[in-house]
């Protein structure tokens, strides 16, 4: 299950440096929206495509196809059971790496009913947000946040039930605290949050 | 069958009853401790299993709850980081640097450092009773927690720090224990800090001086508000061992079993036994244990500081481990199930112990059953056996008792039905034997009579020249010194010499037949009465002078019993008389025919004789010269005649004729003969087998037929019929002359060609005829035989030599007148 383990961190490697360069390609840094280069809404709609194609890879092409040929299951605790990771723990350890690369800009997987708190919303935008996108799933909410004095650009995906895997795990989890999730509905969202500094 | 019955014989080795009991211990025995010793095998390996998924299981149960121990101590510690003030706080204190006041945070901060380090009260009191150090308390006692959260007892006695860093690691506020004022450098911090992004960092157990016990901790990054960077790290030190010890020692089972909590270095977390901080005693084991998955193993020691083969279960505390010194692959924390292996095996020994008691028991009782079952077996074995015996030695008189109502009873059975079936015939056998031995005695008895009776002394002589048996009439002529048995020489008193040839004699005669013996058996019993035809030419027959009695004595074999050498007898047979006899027959025989013959001879020449008298008589008397002419003619013709006898007598009668033979026809011959001779009333009958040439000397061969037929026709005395007959074989030719004369008695037979022997009276044959004729025939190569029945007139035969062979013997003319018999009446 190494092998597995390989493949997963190339991938997510892969995935923090087609983010970086993207990232790295743009002066948004120096940038706030409004002033010259490219707009952070624009940057995250980028960055946000590119996860959700990654995702989207990972989860139709890797997990879906070793579970159906009975190579290799995914589960929550992969490690332990030399499993492949879940979609959202593709996700959410790839933007751990993110995070430790230092490029500023970091995402994360946040929902209304988590199973883990860690991954509730942190701030009353967050809260918002994710009313929002439950109604209006489509477009992104965005907007500037600040922490003490340090502003950041925050941009809230929606994030649906894409496979069934994710509908079975989150309605099956003990610590779910709802679970009649549907096919495609939004569970949640991906916030990508860009430092403005 | 001289040996005792039931004496065991020395050379013999077990007996039936010991090999029987042995074999049926061995059928027990060998099941037993197989399947014994298999059942035991078995069990060993079942309780080992059962006890080691036993303690997987324990282990991974203890393992979760362990885990969730943890888990919620992380909770608490997150609810405490998550808590708005201190994040307001510690943004405040980040941002710090750049609110531009006057007074230097570096400075004033520096100056704080100092003064903590120095154990400042004002210092101490400036961060351990600030508003956050207070908050933490409340957050601590659980003011801020809700009904269901609150920390139970032994945790809040267990936690000996809890303090609060900034983001650069200073500390901002503290509770329990003082703690350095600078953390930035200490391994929980960086890793909780972890490049701002902010991580878990469970510290493996290490002892802490200020606390002065093992201490694990737990480092929870306090993030800012956005949850986008790490603005501080709240941690919280723990006493492993007052923190784990009433979740894991209340897991007891038996007197050993226990969970223990080991990190992945070896080091003991809790333990009900071993104390917190030490490793385990076998670092061999820690690979063994430390696996990422839950598992069993059987371990060469225990960990406990024992080197028994341990059966330990062992299991990862999932979440916790995932969070150790960062990550798992740093560190990880598992639980470790262990029994004491005498315990763990304490019923397979009593099982073993049972087994053993048991099996002992069982093999007790197949020894004393399989005895008893082999002496049921075996006695009336020996009962067989002694009764086979008693039936050897003829001793079994009451039938043998077996009532086993099985095979040994039907052999027993059998034994008396043999037994008497053998009596019965032993019976009969002896009945015989006493017949044949009273036949033997009176064989032998009669032997002995016919012996005694035979007037010849007969002694038996065994192979060491020790007479055994002798005759009445070796009694008798004999004086006996010793009585038989006594050597040859005590029983005849032998000169030296003739006791030395009989020795040889006896010696070679037993040599002699021993070696023909085999070759020609039959021969070897000679009966030694019969006559002694062919004595002469075995050469074991000789004289033998005995005091004055000449003997004639003879060897002859007796074979002897079985195993035993062959006796020789002697026969001795006194022949004094019989040669005096003989020799005055001789001598009579010789003076008769001496007188016979010069009665003879006077006889023939007194005739002439008388005539030359007479004659010469008148011629003194004759006055005419004419008769005296005439009777000296006569005189002439009587003398030669006298001659002429006395030639014959002398046996040189054709000494003219040369000595070669010629081939000449047997019936002229014949022919020439019968016509010298006066046949006055004799009718003679021919049967010529016609040109028989055989090898003689015409004269002489004359002469002999003629001295032949005149015998036969002299026989007839002038009336009667002769047969003459020839015959050619391959090389010989024969004569048959048949008269129908009075033929010849039988004691006169034997001398009919003795010289002078006649039967004719005084004149009328000299008795040379026949000698004479013999003697030719002889020379020639021939023979003469006179056949003749007692009035039934004479037959001679003459066989001669011939060349028919190879002259011309095949190409005769068969002639008429001779083919055939046909008589001729001759005057």
């Amino acid at each position: 299950m190494d092998s597995i383990r390989v493949s997963f961190r190339a991938a997510a490697i892969a995935l923090v440096l087609v983010t970086s360069w993207g990232i790295a390609s743009l002066p948004l840094a120096k940038t706030g929206p409004g002033a010259d280069g490219i707009p952070a809404e624009k940057v995250a709609d980028y960055v946000h495509a590119v996860l959700e194609a990654d995702r989207t890879i990972y989860t139709t092409y890797i997990v879906n196809r070793m579970q159906e040929k009975g190579i290799v299951p995914a589960a929550e605790h992969w490690e332990q059971e030399s499993a492949l990771p879940l979609p959202a723990q593709f996700l959410q350890h790839s933007g751990r790496l993110v995070a430790e690369s230092g490029n500023g800009i970091r995402y994360r997987l946040i929902g209304q009913w988590p199973i883990y708190q860690r991954n509730a919303p942190a701030t009353d935008f967050e809260r918002k947000a994710l009313d929002t996108l439950r109604r209006q799933p489509e477009r992104p909410v965005t907007g500037i946040v600040a922490s003490g004095k340090k502003h950041y650009f925050q941009a809230i995906y929606s994030d649906r039930a894409v496979s069934s895997a994710c509908v079975t795990c989150h309605n099956s989890h003990p610590l779910s605290p709802k679970q009649d999730f549907k096919l495609n509905e939004v569970i949640g969202g991906i916030a990508i949050t860009i430092p403005l500094e | 069958m001289s040996r005792m019955p039931t004496s065991p014989q020395p050379d013999r080795g077990w007996g039936l009853k010991a090999k029987l009991t042995a074999s049926m211990l061995l059928v027990g025995v060998v099941p037993l401790v197989v399947g014994l010793g298999m059942a035991f095998w078995q069990g060993s390996r079942e309780i080992r299993e059962v006890s080691g998924e036993s303690f997987e299981a324990l282990a991974t149960e203890a393992a979760r709850k362990l885990d969730l121990l943890v888990a919620e101590e992380i909770a608490h510690t997150a609810r405490i980081a998550n808590d708005p003030t201190i994040i307001r706080e510690l943004e405040r204190r980040r941002d710090a640097p750049r609110d531009g006041s006057p007074k230097s945070p570096v400075a004033a901060l520096t100056d704080l450092e100092r003064r903590w380090a120095a154990g400042e009260p004002a210092a101490v009191k400036a961060i351990m009773d600030n508003p956050l150090s207070a908050l933490l308390d409340e957050h601590y006692a659980g003011i801020h927690s809700a009904p269901g959260q609150l920390l139970p007892q032994v945790v809040r006695a267990s936690t000996k720090m809890l303090l609060l860093t900034d983001v650069q690691g200073l500390l901002v506020a503290a509770m329990g224990e003082k703690p350095e004022f600078r953390h930035d450098r200490a391994p929980w911090w960086q890793g909780a800090f972890h490049k701002t992004v902010g991580r878990l960092y469970i510290e493996d157990v290490r002892f802490n001086q200020q606390v002065n016990a093992y201490v694990f901790t737990i480092s929870v990054p306090v993030m800012d508000s956005l949850r986008y960077e790490v603005v501080g790290v709240l941690h919280r030190v723990i006493d492993a061992k007052e923190f784990f010890t009433p979740s894991t020692h209340v897991i007891r089972f038996g007197k050993t079993g226990h969970v223990m909590l080991i990190d992945s270095k070896g080091i003991v977390i809790s333990c009900p036994f071993l104390p917190t901080g030490v490793s385990l005693s076998d670092r061999n084991l820690i690979p063994l244990v430390t696996p990422q998955q839950p598992g069993w193993a059987e371990a060469p020691s225990d960990g406990h500081g024992g080197q028994a083969a341990s059966v330990i279960g062992f299991a990862p505390l999932p979440e916790t481990s995932r969070a150790t010194n960062g990550s798992s692959e740093n560190g990880s924390w598992h639980t470790f199930v262990w029994q004491s292996s005498d315990e763990l095996f304490a019923p397979v020994q009593h099982l073993f112990i049972w087994v053993t008691v048991f099996g002992t028991i069982a093999i007790a009782l197949l020894a004393g059953l399989g005895f008893a079952a082999a002496s049921r077996i075996v006695t009336p074995v020996q009962q067989l056996q002694q009764a086979a015996q008693a039936i050897a030695r003829g001793e079994l008189r009451t039938p043998i008792q077996i009532r086993t109502g099985d095979e040994l009873e039907d052999l027993a059975d059998e034994f008396n039905r043999m037994n008497q079936q053998l009596k019965a015939a032993f019976a009969g056998l002896t009945d015989e034997v006493k017949l044949k031995t009273r036949e033997v005695q009176v064989l032998q008895q009669s032997t002995d009579h016919i012996l005694d009776a035979v007037p010849t002394p007969i002694l038996l002589i065994d192979a060491d020249e020790v007479v055994r048996y002798i005759n009445r009439a070796t009694r008798e002529s004999f004086t006996i010194q010793d009585e038989p048995p006594a050597p040859l020489s005590s029983i005849l008193s032998l000169d030296p010499d003739a006791h030395t040839r009989l020795r040889q004699e006896f010696h070679a005669d037993r040599n002699g037949s021993d070696s023909q013996a085999g070759a020609n058996p039959v021969e070897s019993p000679r009966d030694p009465l019969a006559p002694a035809a062919n004595a002469g030419s075995h050469g074991n027959c000789s004289d033998l002078h005995i005091g004055t009695r000449v003997y004639h004595y003879q060897w002859f074999r007796l074979p002897a019993r079985p195993g035993q050498h062959d006796s020789i007898g002697l026969v001795l047979r006194d022949t004094t008389d019989e040669s005096r006899l003989q020799d005055q027959l001789v001598q009579a025989e010789k003076t008769d025919s001496l007188s016979l013959l010069t009665a003879g001879i006077g006889h023939e020449l007194n005739n002439p004789l008388f005539g030359i008298v007479g004659l010469g008589e008148a011629i003194q008397e004759e006055p005419s010269l004419e008769r005296v002419k005439v009777y000296a003619r006569d005189i002439v013709a009587h003398g030669r005649r006298m001659a002429t006898i006395i030639r014959d007598f002398t046996g040189v009668a054709s000494r003219e004729v040369s000595n070669q033979r010629l081939s000449v026809s047997l019936e002229d011959e014949l022919d020439r003969a019968l016509a010298a001779i006066e046949m006055a009333g004799i009718t003679v009958t021919k049967c010529y087998a016609g040109n028989v040439q055989v090898l003689a000397l015409p004269d002489q061969l004359r002469q002999a037929l003629m001295n032949v037929i005149t015998n036969a026709v002299q026989a007839m005395r002038g009336s009667g019929t002769l047969t003459l007959s020839t015959a050619q074989s391959d090389h010989t030719g024969t004569a048959t002359i048949a008269d129908s004369g009075p033929g010849i008695s039988k004691q006169h037979l034997p001398k009919i060609f003795d010289p002078f022997f006649t039967t004719k009276g005084q004149g009328e044959g000299s008795g040379l005829g026949l000698t004479v004729a013999r003697r030719i025939i002889s020379k020639f190569g021939g023979d003469v035989r006179i056949e003749s029945l007692e009035g039934r007139g004479t037959t001679c035969i003459v066989t001669l030599p011939s060349l028919a062979a190879t002259a011309e013997g095949g190409t005769w003319t068969p002639s008429e007148s001779r083919s055939e018999p046909q008589p001729s009446p001759l005057s």
